[in-house]
């Protein structure tokens, strides 16, 4: 009830926390445009050059290998645009113009590269305009130097200190890239892609177009869609909430199992479950799902005893096959709950444990107040990557109960999850732009429960609390 | 700020101007369209290198080896030479192909080829240079027939027949079959021409045996052949006269219903197995220990039925030789299996041909058409059928090889395999309409009686029909 009313407590200062940060917006904004203010205003001849001419500044003041490096950065963007980026750029806005005809070899357009091709235009125009800035701050700097009668710092100096004050900036530089191409590109792509009518019998060589909020629209207004979507996302909710207490609290009770001292032959019993966990998952799955087939094992052993065979996974089978979709995530995802928990557990002060002794805890008490809270602590960021890998479970229904569509559902079965969902409009169906903007709603779910669970927990709060 | 501003200002113009002037022009250059050529030019490329994409089948027998070494050797003296592509037997020509490293030459099913069709990715062909054409029915080059831009093209050179067949152990037949089981007196026991005498003594094997052993089984989900028994009673998938119309979807349409009516019966002689595909797993030992008499799949998998045999502790010669392949059973005309009174009708069954067909991203288009020709020659095909046991497309050599074969050809002729349609949309057709039939499988079995009157099972249909049309249409579109 304590732990009820807390969390009652911190969500109604949510608002108000919210609110407070949009407050503040304006005097930071106005706090990071000071400086700009400054340099506009303050700058000299030279920090002008800089702005006119990446680079050039920086000559004047006779800093040759940072000019040139400036210079040639400004250089290399003209002609990447002259040469591809504008091209792109553009490719962005009309997503090609001319379908290609393979059979004269006539090459077209292909909106789905030009897309990609694109957003890396947009991105470049962001480095070289944060390169822009850059350029003309360390033009500023160089003039504030220079005016309080100091040198300017020689290029093997600056690089000094990129390896030492500014290491942090040298060794992200690397890993931002990489992030940005890899990681940001493609869930802009993903997310772009939901604006446009990319799917069915549009795929190049057809050129794709935009289509604004159509899809969005599309799906909010579809008569099927609604009951079908809240009827799989209120069990998608249920099946993430407890597939993931399932599978942590049961790795929790295997590790703590394992780690009393009574238990002989500790590392034979722990290779057990990561046998389990070793083996491919699809592989597994469709072990279980021939296990509880009609003309699997399960039901010829009851069959012998004198049963009735069971449909485990039938055309009726809602709860026992969603029931058994739990049971086989369990079996799956414990190994590596178990794992993490055993590393946890090694670490925990057996002070603790003896002082609660001393003062007369009982063991379900020790485990409430010392262990839980410790475990859970260290391990509420994993939780949430759990529950939302939970979430976006495809593999347990596919290979369990997938190619079935149950009545009272839209294109899909009462145990499908959103992601299947998604999967049976989209890709089954090649709808790749209807799928992206179902996808958005799943993100936009996914992270407001991660991101509100995580700034609620106290691995966000208190930090510093196990430091 | 009276001289930062304006430099700052004075560079966004450049890159501005930089940007609108470049891409301008791009957009610009963009409209002016390209002119192109036509390929089939009668003149062989020269010194060059043709990937052939064909299945695991004939690259596992040894046959695409064969037919590389004879071609290479054939046209050494142009310095044409062809090689297995390597890569997979069902690779995506729209996706590898515009990048450049998909095949020259490919070998897939109707409805895998002609999906290309509406991206250009096969060029269509010179009829009148296709060497085979004379030996091919209409019916077989129909199905790689496309028209484009109001012109009708031929987009591939059928080289196969597929359909399903019945397999059935005959000795299993009972031995006293000639006065009991054939009532026709023509010979052939009554359970393997007729679905009416297959059913009544599938219905006589459950009963004797207690439920542990079966007549005919089949994975009764399986929408490929369960498919069959509505397009017999008057059923289709699409409409349109090329049958690709996606707007008009048709299991439901005729008589349809009663295909749903044969496969409520079929189930009542089987077990809850046939709403699953338990039994397409299991029905190569199944049959080979006896526990079936029959079932129905396709050719290519008759060597996985000998083997299972021969595990069971059969020889080989005595395997072949009681492991017979068939044209399926006819149906009723009452579309009841317990009805012959109306006569019968052959059962018309889902199938395809498979065909070679040539990238249009080939760098070499008249040494590809001659490796199609070469490859449909009559000694290639008749190499092929021999070592993969293949139907072949080509009439000269179904007559020659006779039985089966030349049958399989009247059924393309007559009507009785209804091909693939090589339409995108056939892809959202399967899960509604497998998920039907193991209702009704489900239905009988369960003893749950909800589909046992004509007017439940033509609403069961027709909802197929509108979810098939759902997936097609309600998120599809602009």
């Amino acid at each position: 009830m304590k732990a009820l009313d807390t969390i009652t407590a911190k969500f109604k200062n949510l608002p108000s926390a919210v609110a407070k940060k949009f407050r503040a917006i304006p005097s930071e904004l106005a706090g990071k445009f000071a400086g700009a203010k400054e340099i506009l205003t303050q700058g000299n001849g030279k920090v002008t050059a800089s702005m006119l001419v990446m680079g050039l500044g920086q000559l004047i003041y006779r800093q040759w290998i940072k000019g040139f490096m400036y210079l040639f950065v400004q250089a290399a963007f003209i002609v990447y645009f002259v040469l591809t980026g504008a091209g792109d750029l553009f490719g962005l806005f009309t997503l090609g113009t001319r379908e290609g005809n393979a059979w004269y070899g006539v090459e077209g357009d292909n909106s789905v590269v030009m897309l990609i091709t694109g957003i890396l235009s947009v991105f470049i125009i962001f480095l070289y305009i944060m390169l822009y800035i850059s350029n003309v701050k360390d033009a500023y700097r160089t003039q504030c130097a220079v005016d309080t009668l100091k040198e300017p710092l020689s290029f093997k100096k600056e690089v000094g200190a990129l390896l030492d004050k500014s290491f942090h900036k040298t060794a992200l530089a690397l890993p931002v890239i990489g992030v940005c191409v890899f990681s940001i590109l493609p869930i802009v792509f993903m997310i772009l892609i939901a604006f446009t009518n990319y799917g069915g019998d549009v795929v190049p060589p057809a050129l794709v177009d935009w289509v604004g909020f159509k899809n969005f629209g599309k799906i909010l207004s579809l008569g099927q869609f609604a009951p079908t979507f809240f009827k799989i996302f209120g069990w998608n909710m249920l099946w993430a909430v407890l597939s993931t207490a399932l599978n942590y609290f049961a790795g929790l009770g295997l590790a703590l199992l394992l780690n009393k001292k009574c238990v002989k032959g500790k590392a034979i019993w722990r290779a057990f479950p990561i046998l389990a966990y070793a083996i491919p998952g699809f592989i597994t799955l469709l072990g279980f799902k021939f296990m509880f087939s009609y003309g699997g094992p399960i039901n010829y052993y009851i069959q012998q005893g004198g049963g009735e065979v069971v449909g485990f996974l039938g055309l009726d089978a809602k709860w026992t096959a969603r029931f058994l979709g739990l049971g086989v995530n369990a079996w799956i995802s414990i190994p590596s709950t178990m794992l993490l928990a055993t590393g946890i557990l090694s670490n925990v002060n057996t002070d603790l444990y003896e002082a609660a002794r001393v003062d007369g805890a009982s063991s379900w008490k020790q485990f409430i107040k010392i262990t839980l809270p410790y475990v859970l602590f260290a391990t509420t960021p994993v939780l949430i990557s759990q529950f939302i890998g939970n979430f976006n479970n495809f593999g347990i229904f596919y290979f369990l109960r997938g190619g079935l569509y149950v009545d009272g559902y839209f294109l899909a079965s009462d145990t499908d999850l959103l992601i299947n969902w998604l999967y049976n409009m989209s890709i089954d169906n090649n709808y790749y732009s209807i799928g992206a903007a179902i996808s958005l709603v799943i993100f936009a779910i996914t992270s407001v429960i991660s991101l509100t669970v995580y700034v609620l927990s106290p691995s966000y709060k208190q930090e510093e609390t196990f430091r | 700020m009276r001289k930062t501003l304006p430099a700052l200002i004075a560079h966004i113009a450049l890159i501005l101007a930089v940007i609108i002037t470049v891409g301008v022009l791009g957009v610009i250059a963009a409209g002016v369209s390209a002119e192109g050529s036509e390929k089939f030019t009668d003149e062989l490329e020269r010194n060059v290198t043709l990937h052939i994409l064909e299945n695991d089948t004939a690259k596992e027998q040894g046959y695409l080896k064969e037919l590389l070494d004879a071609f290479n050797s054939e046209y050494a003296e142009y310095g044409i030479k062809a090689v297995d592509a390597n890569i997979d037997q069902y690779n995506d020509l729209e996706q590898s192909g515009p990048f450049g490293y998909g095949p020259d030459v490919l070998y897939q099913a109707n409805d895998a080829l002609m999906k290309y069709v509406d991206g250009k990715h096969i060029l269509p062909l010179p009829v009148d240079k296709i060497e085979c054409a004379e030996e091919l029915s209409e019916a077989a080059f129909k199905a790689y027939r496309s028209t484009v831009g109001g012109q009708e093209y031929t987009f591939g050179v059928p080289v196969n027949i597929q359909q399903p067949l019945l397999f059935y152990r005959k000795d299993l037949i009972p031995e006293n079959w000639e006065t009991e089981w054939d009532d026709d007196k023509n010979g052939v026991p009554d359970m393997i021409e007729y679905w009416t005498d297959m059913y009544r003594f599938s219905k006589q094997i459950k009963k004797d045996s207690n439920n542990s052993k079966y007549g005919y089984m089949k994975s009764l989900n399986d929408g490929y052949f369960a498919s069959g028994y509505f397009f017999s009673y008057g059923g289709y998938v699409f409409g349109g006269e090329d049958g690709k119309d996606t707007s008009d979807i048709g299991f439901s349409k005729n008589d349809g219903y009663l295909g749903g009516k044969i496969i409520r019966q079929l189930a009542s002689v089987m077990n809850l197995e046939c709403t699953e595909d338990t039994i397409t797993r299991n029905s190569y030992s199944r049959m080979a220990k006896g526990d079936y008499f029959a079932t129905m799949t396709t050719p290519d998998v008759y060597t996985l039925f000998i083997k299972e045999m021969v595990n069971a502790g059969y020889t080989e010669e005595y395997a072949r030789a009681n492991l017979i392949m068939t044209d399926i059973p006819s149906l009723p005309v009452s579309g009841d299996l317990e009805d012959e009174s109306q006569g019968f009708k052959d059962m018309v069954a889902m199938g395809g041909v498979n065909g070679y067909a040539i990238s249009s991203y080939t760098k070499a288009p008249n040494a590809s058409l001659a490796f199609v020709n070469f490859a449909t020659s009559y000694k290639m095909i008749n190499r092929r059928a021999e070592l993969l046991g293949i139907s072949p497309a080509r009439r000269d050599l179904a007559e020659e090889l006779g039985g089966l074969n030349e049958k399989i050809n009247q059924n393309l002729d007559s009507g009785s395999i209804y091909v693939m349609p090589s339409v995108r949309a056939l892809a959202q057709v399967w899960t509604p309409l497998q998920t039907f039939c193991a209702t009704l499988a489900d239905d009988v079995l369960n003893e749950k009686d909800v589909y046992v009157t004509d007017e439940k099972l033509k609403d069961g249909i027709r909802n197929v029909d509108n979810q098939i049309y759902a997936a097609i249409h309600t998120l599809g579109g602009s």
